[in-house]
């Protein structure tokens, strides 16, 4: 029981990071735009996280900025792949390996590698922390109450707001969304930045509340899991949710495991995470679904095309 | 006429110069004297401030740059790839450096080749692994200063069940968690240590729930062999004890860290770097295991939290330890199953330690 129970506390620290990435990369891949980036994003906003809680001494702030350097990196790929319509895989990947050598630079300069943060205080939601067994879910920093509130006010936007419709029009067919009046090009805009913030969260959840501190490289791959969770939750921000959860409990499953005492084989045990991974890509891909039911759909019909306006497909 | 001869006799003289100076100048014998002023040069794996190895490797040079009374160069940030090591390399010995200290695994490889291409110049690696007539790989036998955390981490323990969150399930890695747990008996006979390998040298996600899983399972004092202070903060978090690595981790829990392992890389080059100088060097064929007589670790010890009556006994150890007094892996010891391990009266030898896969009574390994 009781390692059950720390299992379970210690899963929304870990499936955080995986849910709000994938969130961010749905936003952005839903208006048609292949994002590779997340990995480097999350580094920016880690980086970031922990440097504005070093500069302004407040949590909040350090979110904050996170989310706005992540932005402000990612019109660099949204003029790439936009104005200059660069291939956007090979944009992705560059964003990727960009991000991975700025963030190790600039965290050398300002000084800001290897100082501990204090990040926030957890919140005990009482009487419900003293459930049985998943009480310790409700004792846990504000952020991690905050996400399934992230996660409705996004599910709301795209499904059930005229905004949300036209995104969505813009990922499956820009030429009539275009012809229709939306302006294509402003919408994808929109939504690579408003992905790369939330992206740049999930970075600095790692950083700033999680690890409480910036190592050099200090995601570790996880950016390119949240890629590999979109695809595994076809776009739909709910069953990303439920993937991040999925994610998060076999990492936090893990330690809880060895520290028990129990035996397994330790390079099984360190493969895991990626063996899930290419179980649900495989998974994913098996069944022959009809794709014109909108729920069945594997990928937004323009993702990864650039748009351009009078050009016939 | 004259002048021609002239031009072609001192033309020959500048020949044989060159191939005199080209010519090695070691023999097998002799060892290696370098040419000129001995000037010295560092390669870093990672950038100086980065909190552990390499930082444990720029206060060395600080103090050898006092030591030995001349600037030391390094060059930062070189990946462990040999296109990334050659070009440093050699733009250093073109600009002088004769002795080129390095301080990575992944440099072995390549300093080999550079130590077979540049016979006249002095090659040394921390971590490395290769060695040649020039060149000398080094690393410190951290079980001994690990043994002694292990002691502290007996000591402030009430549970007696410790936590060490390690990287890879390595020689090296696993010498340090057998001495730990023998460090601990020493001051608790009952203490486990608990041990969770990461898979990774620097992954703080990782660490962090590591860390997180043993103070749930009951650990009260965390040791830690993986490069990030993460095992240190979490233990100041949740109010326990720990033991850090690398460098002392009081920088970053001072309530929690009771005892670190670190690295004194300048009480080994000072002595061996004179040698060089000195010419006639002749570097250990099977590279530089150092103990911590022969520097290279030690302890920051003891945090107030140990009691004093405890720290008595580490500090007696630690003597033991420099005076070259006491062996850690001495028979007779057998591992958890029964299995004698080490005869009575033998010392495990170097390469079984490299190859240590078995774990004393007392740690607790999904292994």
């Amino acid at each position: 029981m009781e390692i059950i129970s720390s299992w379970v506390g210690n899963i929304p620290d870990l499936a955080v990071p995986f849910a709000l990435a994938a969130l961010g990369l749905i936003v952005t891949e839903r208006a048609g735009v292949l994002a590779l980036g997340a990995e480097g994003l999350m580094l920016v906003g880690a980086l970031f996280g922990v440097g504005g809680y070093l500069l302004f001494d407040s949590t909040g702030i350090a979110l904050l900025l996170a989310m706005l350097a992540a932005s402000g990196v990612s019109i660099l790929f949204a003029v790439m792949v936009l104005v200059l319509r660069i291939n956007q895989v090979i944009a992705g990947l560059a964003l990727v390996f960009f991000c991975q050598g700025l963030t190790a630079l600039l965290g050398i300069l300002f000084g800001w590698a290897s100082h501990p943060v204090s990040g926030f205080e957890a919140w005990t939601l009482w009487p419900l922390s003293e459930l049985p067994i998943v009480g310790r879910l409700f004792i846990q920093n504000p952020v991690v109450y905050l996400t399934p509130l992230i996660f409705f006010a996004v599910a709301i936007y795209l499904n059930h707001s005229m905004s949300g419709l036209k995104l969505r029009a813009v990922g499956e067919n820009p030429q009539a969304a275009d012809a229709a009046g939306i302006p294509v090009l402003t919408y994808r805009f929109a939504a690579i930045l408003a992905g790369a913030a939330l992206i740049g969260l999930a970075g600095a959840y790692i950083s700033v509340l999680s690890t409480k501190m910036w190592i050099e490289d200090m995601t570790g791959g996880r950016g390119w899991i949240a890629v590999a969770l979109v695809i595994f939750a076809r776009w739909s921000p709910w069953r990303a949710f439920a993937g991040a959860i999925l994610f998060g409990s076999i990492e936090a499953l893990i330690p809880q495991l060895a520290a028990a005492g129990v035996r397994l084989p330790q390079y099984f045990v360190f493969m895991t995470p990626y063996v899930v991974t290419l179980a649900v890509m495989i998974w994913v891909a098996l069944p022959k679904r009809d794709q014109n039911k909108p729920d069945q759909k594997n990928q937004p019909d323009a993702l990864g095309e650039p748009f351009i306006r009078e050009e016939r497909r | 006429m004259k002048t021609v001869m002239k031009t072609f006799a001192a033309g020959m003289l500048g020949v044989y110069a060159l191939v005199n100076v080209t010519q090695p100048t070691y023999a097998d014998d002799e060892g290696l004297t370098i040419q000129g002023p001995p000037k010295i040069a560092m390669l870093y794996i990672s950038p100086r401030n980065d909190g552990g190895w390499t930082q444990a490797f720029d206060e060395a040079r600080q103090k050898l740059e006092v030591q030995l009374g001349q600037k030391i160069q390094f060059v930062e940030n070189v990946p462990e790839s040999a296109s990334a090591i050659r070009p440093v390399v050699e733009r250093l010995i073109q600009r002088g450096s004769n002795i080129i200290i390095g301080t990575a695994f992944g440099y072995s490889d390549t300093f080999k080749d550079l130590a077979a291409k540049y016979p006249h110049v002095a090659f040394l690696n921390g971590s490395g692994t290769t060695n040649s007539k020039n060149l000398l790989s080094f690393y410190g036998r951290t079980y001994e200063s690990q043994y002694l955390c292990g002691m502290a981490a007996g000591a402030v323990s009430k549970t007696g069940k410790l936590g060490f969150v390690a990287a890879n399930p390595f020689g090296q890695v696993n010498w340090t968690i057998n001495a730990y747990e023998l460090g601990a008996q020493q001051i608790n006979p009952k203490a486990t240590v608990t041990v969770i390998y990461t898979g990774a040298w620097n992954d703080p996600i990782k660490e962090r729930a590591a860390t997180m899983a043993l103070i749930d399972q009951g650990a009260d004092v965390i040791g830690q062999h993986v490069d990030s202070p993460t095992p240190q903060i979490v233990a100041q978090e949740r109010g326990v004890y720990g033991t850090g690595y690398h460098r002392d981790m009081r920088e970053f829990a001072p309530k929690a860290t009771v005892c670190s392992s670190v690295w004194v890389w300048d009480r080994f080059l000072a002595v061996e770097l004179k040698k060089i100088m000195a010419g006639h060097w002749k570097p250990l064929p099977q590279g530089a295991l150092l103990s911590m007589q022969q520097g290279g670790t030690d302890i920051a010890c003891c945090s107030s939290a140990v009691p004093p009556a405890d720290v008595t006994k580490i500090m007696a150890m630690r003597t033991e330890l420099m005076e070259g007094k006491k062996q850690i892996y001495e028979g007779p010891m057998s591992d958890g199953k029964g299995v004698v391990q080490i005869p009575v009266g033998a010392v495990l030898p170097d390469d079984k330690l490299w190859k240590m896969e078995w774990f004393v009574k007392g740690v607790i390994t999904q292994q």
